[in-house]
């Protein structure tokens, strides 16, 4: 039992971690980013290639090594967000939502083959590999390094979370969340702000990326789709906009995939998985944190 | 929900497909009149998760190809490859098939995965092109009856007894079976299940299937570990068993592992890590690295694609082969005829042995070996013989 819990938790601290992503920027701006999934692939993609570039250097000190890769990382991908919101997003910012949501979707497949263009259809193997001895607690086996992974999860959620609610850039992105022409009228710099937004949660989805493709060891073009969905469904969950609510989601989402598997059977995992979520949204349409918002339109 | 996406996708290519396909018609109608090259056609995985095989597959063929056209070609006719990408995936294959039927090939010789390959079947049936299938496996392939469907891959029963025979010698006494819900790798498992069940030899502690392309199998893993196997056979691809070994190894488990054919790659033992790897066991057809006669045809096969040969390499070799013997035997490139001259066929020489056609169209003997992973390489273990 203990074990199933850890499982789930572990996985799903990257779930909410991604589900963060998809929260903010659809706070801010009301799209679903499908391309966010693709940046934690970018993510782990661009650690691996760091790695490769720094090559001997660090090759000893593994854990070290991991939080420098991790933060290039983070800023490769902050910074790619960014540029994705300018290129694709923003030129259709006053066109209907769904324009741009399939502008999401076709960004998506751009990210996902040129990837595969560049690194080749071949799943890639990460040269430092972190995973090791274990320890017992309460019956469950746990490894540091997955400690150290939910703890630089936690740690990044957490910043997050304080950056938003106490510093004037967090004000901002609050008030353009609510209202973005109101906030426009008030000086705020509303391109910028969206820009921080976009550089954040790809950030986060990047250092995802890394801490994945260190521990799993095998990354390839395609890996950010499926947990884009479950990242998606996260955020849905938590409500989405919520930032509390994603890593809600996100550890929920882990648990219940943990112990469909132990009860049901592998193959039911996500008929079990869904089954809950499909019950929980018809109790709580906005979900678990969500707030009920009149609409405005 | 990845079907959602690649249906897009494949409606895409095949109204790309349906532009080119137009073009090739109307320029290359020679195979049927009797001039002109003969054209052969394979579909395999080039791109998506499976697409490491597909070059093997597409040069073994190729080198085939290039010694029948050294050789003079077929009755005076050269050969010519035509290869297209069915992406491991049902819809992209059937459209890569679509494409070959319009190009009027004389024979198909690709065919990886399973759950792509079935439903192409049909594809060639209705223009009774024979298909020698090389890698593809699952008998289901082998149970539509198809006339045009042969394999010269052993069938998932066939694996399955291989299997069996090596957790007798191994001494096991609870196997668990883990698929990953493809069609190929639930044949494979149930067929391996049937066997389990029956009285004599080992149990069946347990069978889990795990949904392909996640990174995080822990949740499967903790099922398997806790049906208490004493052997785990993992009957699905590489890129999810490296995972689960190296998952299973994490959790604790250390007992041996045993893979299928589609895992053996060297993909396996870098995903798995090569700690983690060692030991693992496979069922496998003969490869280059397994036989003991094929360091010539090795050399022909780096000179042309200065790269080692990989998994159904050899296969694909075969099939081509056995596709130009086919067409020489029946005198013309009809389809009809060309499928009685293959169920004719007897003793021909392969890799994996003499070639007969079962009424089922499948091999009169297996040649399943057992490898095991030695440092980062498969090498052979027991010839099962």
């Amino acid at each position: 039992m203990s074990q199933l819990i850890w499982n789930g938790l572990f996985v799903g601290s990257f779930y909410g971690l991604v589900a963060l992503g998809y929260s903010m920027v659809y706070g801010i701006i009301k799209l679903l980013n499908f391309a966010h999934g693709d940046i934690y692939m970018l993510g782990a993609f661009g650690g691996f290639a760091v790695l490769g570039l720094l090559g001997g250097v660090i090759g000893t000190t593994s854990f070290v090594a991991l939080l420098i890769v991790l933060v290039i990382a983070m800023l490769l991908t902050g910074a790619f967000g960014v540029l994705l919101e300018r290129v694709a997003y923003r030129p259709l910012r006053g066109a209907p939502r769904l324009s741009i949501l399939i502008t999401a979707v076709g960004a998506s497949f751009a990210i996902e083959y040129g990837v595969r263009l560049v690194a080749g259809p071949n799943p890639r193997v990460y040269p430092l590999r972190i995973g090791g001895e274990s320890i017992d607690v309460l019956g469950a086996r746990i490894t540091w390094e997955q400690v150290a992974l939910i703890g630089i999860a936690f740690a990044l959620m957490i910043g997050l979370n304080l950056y938003i609610l106490r510093t004037s850039e967090g004000r901002a992105m609050r008030a353009i969340a609510l209202d973005p022409k109101a906030s426009l009228l008030m000086g705020i710099n509303v391109d910028r702000v969206i820009s921080r937004v976009f550089f954040l949660g790809s950030a986060l989805a990047g250092a995802a990326g890394v801490m994945a493709g260190a521990y799993y060891g095998k990354i390839d073009f395609l890996m950010g789709f499926v947990i884009g969905l479950k990242a998606f469904t996260a955020a849905v969950i938590g409500g989405i906009g919520n930032f509390p609510g994603a890593m809600l989601g996100g550890l929920l989402l882990g648990l219940l995939e943990s112990f469909g598997t132990q009860w049901l059977g592998g193959e039911w995992r996500d008929v079990f998985t869904f089954a809950v979520l499909i019950l929980l949204l018809s109790v709580r349409p906005t979900g678990l944190l969500g707030e009920r918002v009149t609409e405005r339109v | 929900m990845q079907s959602r996406k690649l249906l897009l996708a494949a409606t895409l290519t095949l109204g790309a497909l349906s532009l080119t396909a137009c073009g090739q018609g109307l320029g290359s109608g020679s195979t049927a009149d009797g001039s002109g090259p003969i054209t052969i056609g394979m579909v395999v995985p080039l791109s998506g998760s499976s697409s490491a095989i597909g070059p093997y597959m597409q040069n073994g063929a190729q080198l085939a190809v290039n010694e029948i056209n050294a050789d003079g070609g077929i009755d005076g006719r050269d050969v010519k490859l035509e290869v297209a990408d069915g992406a491991c995936d049902p819809k992209t294959a059937v459209a890569a098939a679509n494409k070959l039927v319009s190009s009027d090939i004389a024979a198909s010789v690709g065919g990886y995965c399973s759950g792509a390959t079935l439903p192409t079947l049909p594809v060639f049936a209705k223009q009774d092109i024979p298909m020698i299938i090389p890698a593809a496996n699952s008998t289901q392939l082998v149970e539509q009856k198809l006339p045009n469907v042969f394999l010269i891959n052993g069938t998932g029963a066939q694996q399955a007894q291989a299997a069996m025979k090596w957790f007798d010698k191994e001494g096991a006494s609870a196997v668990s079976l883990v698929d990953d819900n493809t069609s190929y790798s639930v044949d494979i498992a149930d067929k391996t299940a049937a066997l389990l069940k029956e009285s004599g030899g080992p149990d069946l502690a347990g069978r889990v299937s795990v949904t392909a392309g996640e990174s995080d199998y822990s949740a499967n893993v903790n099922a398997i570990i806790t049906s208490h196997p004493d052997f785990v056979y993992w009957t699905g691809y590489y890129q999810e068993g490296g995972l689960i070994i190296r998952q299973l190894r994490q959790a604790g488990y250390q007992g041996p592992i045993m893979v299928g054919d589609g895992s053996v790659d060297g993909s396996l033992v870098q995903i798995a890590g090569e700690k983690q790897a060692q030991g693992v066991f496979a069922t496998m057809t003969q490869t280059p690295d397994t036989l003991t006669n094929a360091s010539g045809w090795i050399a022909d096969y780096k000179k042309a694609f200065g790269a080692d040969p990989g998994p159904f390499s050899t296969q694909s070799y075969d099939a081509v082969r056995v596709a130009a013997k086919a067409i020489e035997d029946a005198g013309s490139t009809d389809g009809k005829k060309m499928i009685s001259a293959l169920e004719a066929l007897k003793d021909f020489h392969l890799f994996s042995g003499p070639l007969t056609f079962t009424p089922e169209h499948t091999l009169s003997s297996g040649g399943f070996v057992i490898l095991k992973v030695k440092g980062t390489k498969f090498e052979l273990e027991d010839d099962l013989s």
